[in-house]
C-alpha cells in the first residue's frame, strides 16, 4: 500500500494549518504588546516583550489559578464521563438487539434538536432546587452524557465492530459487559479518543451556562476571561493575553496526549 | 424514520432481517453455550435482555433529571401569556404560535438561518472530507498535523469575537484594507445581507471544519486497508479509491456529521450574536437567526410565551430538516450502489 | 449510573457556594457591569467590619448583566444580594417592584438629586433603588482638529458656540467644509440619543401610552440627524462597534456628546491621541444620559445586611471616591459640592476641571426624561432606523416607515 503523500498534500495542509493557527498567533501577538501598539495602522508581526506583564495583570485582576483548576476539574470529569456512558449506550444501540431500539435512538437524536437558549430558565430552576447553583456540579452533571456522544459512538461502532466478533465472544460465554470490554472498547478507541478531546475542549470553552450559574469568586477560565473585559473600553492586550493563557493548558494537553490520541486513532483499524 | 436502515448503514445490523426477527425472543436465544447448564443459560439470557437497557439508561436518567423539565416547561409556557419578569398570565391556546407565524421577523430569521446554514454546512462538510482524506495518509509528523487542524476549536470565544470583528470591520477591517490595497472596493460586511452571511459562515467554518475532519478521520482509520490494496490492484487511482472505497465505508459517520451539523447550523447563535456589539443581527436584522430572534423575544421584548412558541417551532423545523437530510442520504446511498 | 448517584449524593454534602464563609461571616455579592469604581470601596468595607465579606461580580457588558438579571428574576433565585440596574431598563423592573426590597429609610432622605429619587419611588411610596451615578452631558471635542478648521480652541470660547442644537450643527457644517475626511460628531445614534434624552415624553406618555409614532419631537430628532448625516456631519458609524472604536484613532470625528462616564471611554479608546478637551456646555440646556441604581432583590437571604451595604456604597463620601477611581459622576447632592469632586481635573482632557464642569452640567438638567417600560425596546428600533439610513440600506422616509411598523409591532 503506497499512500505516501506528495508536495500537493503538504502544501494544502500547510495552508489550512496556517489559516487555523493564525488567529491564535494573533492573540498571542496582541497579548505580548502594550496597548499603544494596537492603534498603529500596520500591526507588528513579531511578538513584543510585554506578554509577562500583561499575563501578570490578568492574574492580578481575576482568580486565574482557581479558574484553571475549576476548568480542569470540570472538563476532565465531563469528558471522561461522556466517553464512558456514550460508548456503553452507543454499543447497545449499534450492536445489541432490544425492544424499542430504533424509537429510543430516534428519541436520543431528537433531543439534539431542542434549542438550548430557552432551556436556561427551567434548567436554572432545576439547579436551584438541587442546591447546585454556584458549585461545579451545575456544570458537571448536565454534561455527563450527551445525545451527541451517544449518537457519535453508535454511528462509529455500527461499522467498526463486526457482528461476528460479538457473536464469537458470546459463544465463548462472555458476559455482555465482558463482550463490551473485550470487543467494543478496543474498537471504539479512536472514536473515544476524539470524543474525549472534543468534549474536553467544548467544556473548556463553554461560556453561556457557566456565566449564569457561577459566582465571580469561583469561576471557570472563560468566566474569568470575561471579567477582564469589564469596563468602558476593552483593553485588548490584557484580554488577549488572558485568552492566550487560557489556551495554554489545552495546547499542553495536545502535546502531552497528542501521541496517545493519534495512536488510538491508528490502532482503530479493525482488520476485517 | 429509521436511522439504521440498510441504505444508511452498509454493514448494517438492524438491516439484517434475521437479527430483527430474533430480537423479540432475546438476542441470547440463537447462541449456543458450550456447557448448557440451565442456570448459566438463564443468567446469560437475562444478561442479554437487560444489558442494553442498562447501558442506555444513564442518558435517559440524566435526560429525566435535566432535559425533561425544561422541555415540558417550555411547552407549558408556550400556550400561556407569559411575561419574562411578570410570570404566568392567562391560558392562550395556540395564540403565541399564531402571533409568531404572523410576525415578519420570524420569517426573516428563518430565511437568514437557512442561508447561513447552507453557506456554512455544505462547504464545511466537503472541505472536512477532503482534509480528512489528506490526513489519512502516511504523513511525516502526523500528530502535529492532526492536532493543528483542531486549534480553532480551542480558541476562547472572547478571542474569536474580537478577532473576527477586527477582520471583518466595514471601514477599518483587515479584509477591506487588503481589498483596497489591491485596488478593489471594500465590502460592507455588516450591512449587506449576503456579505454578512458569508462573514458569519466563515467564522463558523473556521471553527468547525477541523473538528469535522477529525471525526471523518477517525472513521476513515477504521476502513480496512486491504480494501484499498485490492482497489489499487484493480487500477483505481487515489481519487477513485476515495470515492468508491472511503466514502461508502464511512457512510454512518457521514450521516452523523450531516445530521449534527444540520442541527447545530440551524441553532446557530454565538457567531451572529457576537458579530456586532448590539447582538440583534444588524440594523435591518439582516443576520438575525432563529435563536437570536428567540432570545430577542424572550430577553428584550420579555415575552416568554412567544419565545417558547418559537423554541417549539424551531424544534419542529430542525426535525423536518433532519428528516429531509435522511431521505436525501438514503436516496444517494441507493443510487451510489451499495457493495 | 452508579457514578451519577454517588456524585449526586456527594454534591448534596455541601460543596456548593454557600451564603456564609468558612469563618462564619456572611457573604454578600454585588453584581455590577462596566465600571462602578467599587473595587477599593469593597476592600475598605471588608476591612472596617467583621460581620460580612463582600464580593463583586462584574459582567463583561451591560447586555450580559441584563440577561443574567432577567434570567434569575424569571427563575426566582440566583440573584446577587445587590444588583446594579441601569436607568434604561429601570422602568421594566419598576413594574416588578415586588421583587425588590423597599429601601426607604429616614437616614437617606434628601441624599440624592430629587429626580433621581423620584424615578426610583413606586406609586405607593416604596424606594426600590439607591442612586449611584448620573450622566450629566457636556460636549467633548478635539482642540487640535478645531485649530485645523480655524475654530476657537479654548474651552470657554468653544462653549459659547454650542448654545443650541442648531448652533452646534451649524458649527459642524463649517467644520466639515474645512476639514474634509473628518466628521463633526461620532455617530448619528449617539447624537439622537442625546437629543431624545432632552424630550420629557419622547416615546411614551406619563401613563406609558406609546406615542412614539405621532410625537413630532421624535420625528424632528429623526429628521435632524438623518439630514446631518447626509451633509457629512456624522461618521455614519454605530456606537460601540469595532469601526467606531477604531475611529477614535483615525481622526474620525471632532466632537461628541459626553456624559461623565463617557470620559473614561474616550480616554481608553483615544489612548495616545492628544488634543481632547471638554466644554462646559450642552446644546439645548442640560441633559442626562445613563446612570444607575443599586437594588436589593427580595429573593436574597440577607436583605438587611445588603441594604446596609448599599446604603454605605451610595453615601456621598463613597461615591466621590468612586468618581475619583473611575469617573462615575455621583447623584448625591452633597457629593456635588465636595471639594474632592469640584476640584478634580483630567490630564487627558487638557487639565480641564472635569469635576466642576460636570457638576455645572448636572445642575443644568431641567428634568429627567420619562422612560416607561417600552422605552428600551422602542429606542432600539429608533436607533436601528437611524443606522439603516447611515448605512444606506434605506432612505430616511423608508426607515421612518419601518420604524413606525416596528413601534406597531411592539404594541
Amino acid at each position: 500500500m503506497n499512500r505516501r503523500p506528495g508536495f500537493l498534500v503538504y502544501g494544502l495542509l500547510t495552508a489550512f494549518v496556517l489559516g487555523s493557527c493564525a488567529p491564535l498567533y494573533w492573540s498571542f501577538l496582541v497579548g505580548s504588546h502594550s496597548r499603544e501598539v494596537l492603534t498603529e495602522r500596520v500591526p507588528p508581526l513579531l511578538p513584543g516583550g510585554h506578554f509577562l506583564d500583561n499575563a501578570q495583570r490578568a492574574f492580578d485582576a481575576v482568580p486565574f489559578w482557581k479558574a484553571l483548576g475549576n476548568s480542569l476539574l470540570v472538563s476532565t470529569t465531563v469528558a471522561t464521563s461522556v466517553v464512558l456512558f456514550s460508548t456503553l449506550a452507543g454499543f447497545a444501540f449499534a450492536k445489541l438487539a432490544f425492544k424499542g431500539r430504533t424509537p429510543l435512538l430516534v428519541f436520543v437524536v431528537a433531543t439534539l434538536a431542542v434549542p438550548t437558549q430557552l432551556g436556561v430558565i427551567p434548567l436554572f430552576i432545576v439547579m436551584a432546587e438541587l442546591g447546585w447553583v454556584g458549585s461545579m456540579w451545575a456544570l458537571i452533571v448536565p454534561g455527563m452524557v450527551t445525545a451527541f456522544g451517544v449518537f457519535f459512538m453508535r454511528q462509529y461502532l455500527v461499522d467498526a465492530v463486526p457482528d461476528e466478533l460479538i457473536e464469537a465472544a458470546r459463544v465463548d460465554g462472555c458476559s455482555m459487559l465482558r463482550t463490551f470490554w473485550n470487543v467494543a472498547v478496543p474498537a471504539a478507541r479512536p472514536a473515544a479518543a476524539i470524543l474525549w478531546l472534543f468534549t474536553f475542549m467544548a467544556t473548556w470553552t463553554d461560556f453561556f451556562w457557566p456565566l449564569i450559574v457561577l459566582p465571580a469568586s469561583n469561576p471557570t477560565v472563560q468566566i474569568a476571561l470575561q471579567q477582564l473585559q469589564s469596563g468602558y473600553y476593552v483593553d485588548y492586550s490584557l484580554v488577549l493575553a488572558g485568552a492566550a493563557i487560557s489556551t495554554l493548558p489545552l495546547l499542553a494537553l495536545f502535546v502531552l496526549t497528542g501521541r496517545q490520541l493519534v495512536a488510538g486513532i491508528m490502532q482503530g483499524a479493525v482488520k476485517g | 424514520m429509521t436511522l439504521d436502515s440498510p441504505a444508511v448503514s452498509p454493514v448494517g445490523d438492524g438491516g439484517d432481517p434475521e437479527r430483527v426477527t430474533a430480537a423479540p425472543a432475546g438476542a441470547g436465544s440463537p447462541l449456543r453455550g458450550r456447557r448448557p447448564s440451565p442456570w448459566r443459560r438463564r443468567l446469560s439470557r437475562w444478561d442479554a435482555r437487560l444489558s442494553p437497557y442498562l447501558y442506555i439508561s444513564p442518558f435517559f436518567l440524566l435526560f429525566l433529571l435535566v432535559g425533561m423539565f425544561p422541555l415540558l416547561y417550555t411547552a407549558f409556557v408556550s400556550v400561556h401569556e407569559w411575561s419574562l419578569l411578570g410570570g404566568q398570565g392567562d391560558y392562550a391556546g395556540l395564540d403565541n404560535y399564531r402571533r409568531v407565524l404572523e410576525d415578519r421577523y420570524f420569517w426573516n430569521a428563518l430565511r437568514n438561518t437557512v442561508s447561513i446554514f447552507l453557506l456554512s454546512s455544505v462547504p464545511q462538510v466537503l472541505i472536512a472530507l477532503v482534509l480528512a482524506g489528506l490526513l489519512d495518509t502516511q504523513l511525516r509528523g502526523r500528530t502535529l498535523w492532526r492536532m493543528s487542524v483542531l486549534v480553532p476549536f480551542v480558541v476562547a470565544p472572547a478571542a474569536v469575537a474580537l478577532i473576527f470583528g477586527n477582520v471583518f470591520g466595514d471601514r477599518y477591517g483587515l479584509v477591506n484594507e487588503a481589498l483596497q490595497a489591491i485596488g478593489l472596493s471594500p465590502i460592507a460586511w455588516h450591512v449587506d445581507t449576503l456579505a454578512s452571511h458569508v462573514a458569519i459562515a466563515s467564522m463558523v467554518n473556521w471553527r468547525w471544519t477541523g473538528y469535522n475532519a477529525l471525526i471523518f478521520l477517525a472513521a476513515m482509520q477504521a476502513v480496512p486497508r486491504e480494501l484499498y490494496e485490492s482497489a489499487s490492484l484493480d487500477g483505481a487511482g487515489r481519487v477513485r479509491q476515495f470515492v468508491s472505497v472511503t466514502l461508502p465505508m464511512i457512510r454512518p459517520t457521514l450521516l452523523f456529521v450531516i445530521i449534527t451539523s444540520t442541527i447545530g447550523g440551524l441553532q446557530i447563535f454565538a457567531e451572529p450574536r457576537l458579530f456586532d456589539t448590539q447582538g440583534l443581527g444588524g440594523s435591518d436584522r439582516q443576520y438575525q437567526t432563529m435563536t437570536m430572534y428567540l432570545w430577542e423575544l424572550g430577553w428584550r421584548v420579555r415575552d416568554l410565551g412567544m419565545a417558547s412558541a418559537v423554541a417549539w417551532l424551531l424544534f419542529l423545523i430542525i426535525v423536518l430538516f433532519a428528516l429531509v437530510n435522511l431521505l436525501i442520504s438514503r436516496r444517494v446511498g441507493t443510487l451510489g450502489g451499495r457493495r | 449510573m452508579a457514578l451519577t448517584l454517588t456524585m449526586t449524593a456527594a454534591a448534596c454534602g455541601g460543596d456548593s457556594e454557600g451564603a456564609t464563609t468558612e469563618d462564619g461571616k456572611i457573604k454578600l455579592t454585588v453584581a455590577t457591569f462596566n465600571e462602578f469604581g467599587y473595587e477599593e470601596l469593597i476592600e475598605e468595607y471588608n476591612a472596617m467590619q467583621d460581620e460580612v465579606v463582600v464580593e463583586q461580580k462584574k459582567a463583561g457588558t451591560a447586555n450580559e448583566h441584563q440577561d443574567n438579571l432577567y434570567t434569575k428574576l424569571a427563575a426566582g433565585s440566583g440573584l446577587s444580594d445587590i444588583e446594579a440596574i441601569e436607568v434604561d431598563w429601570w422602568s421594566a423592573l419598576m413594574e416588578q417592584s415586588d421583587a425588590f426590597v423597599d429601601l426607604s429609610d429616614p437616614e437617606v432622605e434628601g441624599r440624592w438629586l430629587d429626580w433621581k429619587t423620584e424615578a426610583a419611588t413606586t406609586p405607593d411610596g416604596a424606594l426600590i433603588g439607591y442612586g449611584t451615578d448620573i450622566g450629566p452631558e457636556a460636549i467633548c471635542y478635539r482642540s487640535d482638529l478645531f485649530k485645523k478648521a480655524g475654530m476657537p480652541t479654548d474651552r470657554d470660547e468653544v462653549a459659547k458656540l454650542f448654545g443650541t442644537w442648531d448652533d452646534y450643527f451649524e458649527a459642524g457644517r463649517e467644520f466639515v467644509d474645512k476639514v474634509p475626511g473628518t466628521a463633526w460628531y461620532d455617530s448619528s445614534g449617539g447624537t439622537a440619543q442625546a437629543m431624545i434624552n432632552q424630550v420629557e415624553y419622547s416615546f411614551e406618555e406619563e401613563d406609558n401610552t406609546v406615542i412614539a409614532a405621532d410625537n413630532p419631537e421624535v420625528k424632528e430628532v429623526f429628521e435632524t440627524v438623518t439630514t446631518n448625516a447626509a451633509d457629512g456631519l456624522s461618521t455614519g458609524l454605530t456606537q460601540w462597534s469595532e469601526d467606531w472604536t477604531a475611529s477614535f484613532q483615525n481622526d474620525g470625528f471632532a466632537t461628541m456628546a459626553c456624559p461623565g462616564w463617557m470620559l473614561g471611554v474616550i480616554e481608553g479608546n483615544a489612548d495616545g491621541i492628544e488634543g481632547w478637551d471638554i466644554a462646559n456646555v450642552f446644546p439645548g440646556g442640560g441633559g442626562n444620559w445613563g446612570g444607575s441604581y443599586l437594588t436589593v432583590p427580595a429573593q436574597g437571604e440577607h436583605t438587611e445586611k445588603a441594604k446596609e451595604l448599599a446604603k454605605w456604597l451610595t453615601a456621598p463620601e463613597q461615591q466621590v471616591k468612586a468618581f475619583e477611581a473611575k469617573g462615575t459622576f455621583p447623584s448625591q447632592v452633597e457629593a456635588l459640592e465636595d471639594p474632592a469632586l469640584t476640584g478634580s481635573t483630567s490630564a487627558f482632557f487638557n487639565d480641564a476641571p472635569t469635576g466642576e464642569i460636570l457638576a455645572d452640567r448636572a445642575e443644568a438638567v431641567p428634568f429627567i426624561a420619562h422612560k416607561g417600560p417600552k422605552f428600551a425596546d422602542i429606542n432600539t428600533a429608533f436607533q436601528q432606523a437611524i443606522q439603516r439610513v447611515d448605512e444606506g440600506k434605506e432612505s430616511a422616509d423608508e426607515a421612518w416607515q419601518s420604524f413606525l411598523a416596528d413601534v406597531e409591532r411592539l404594541g
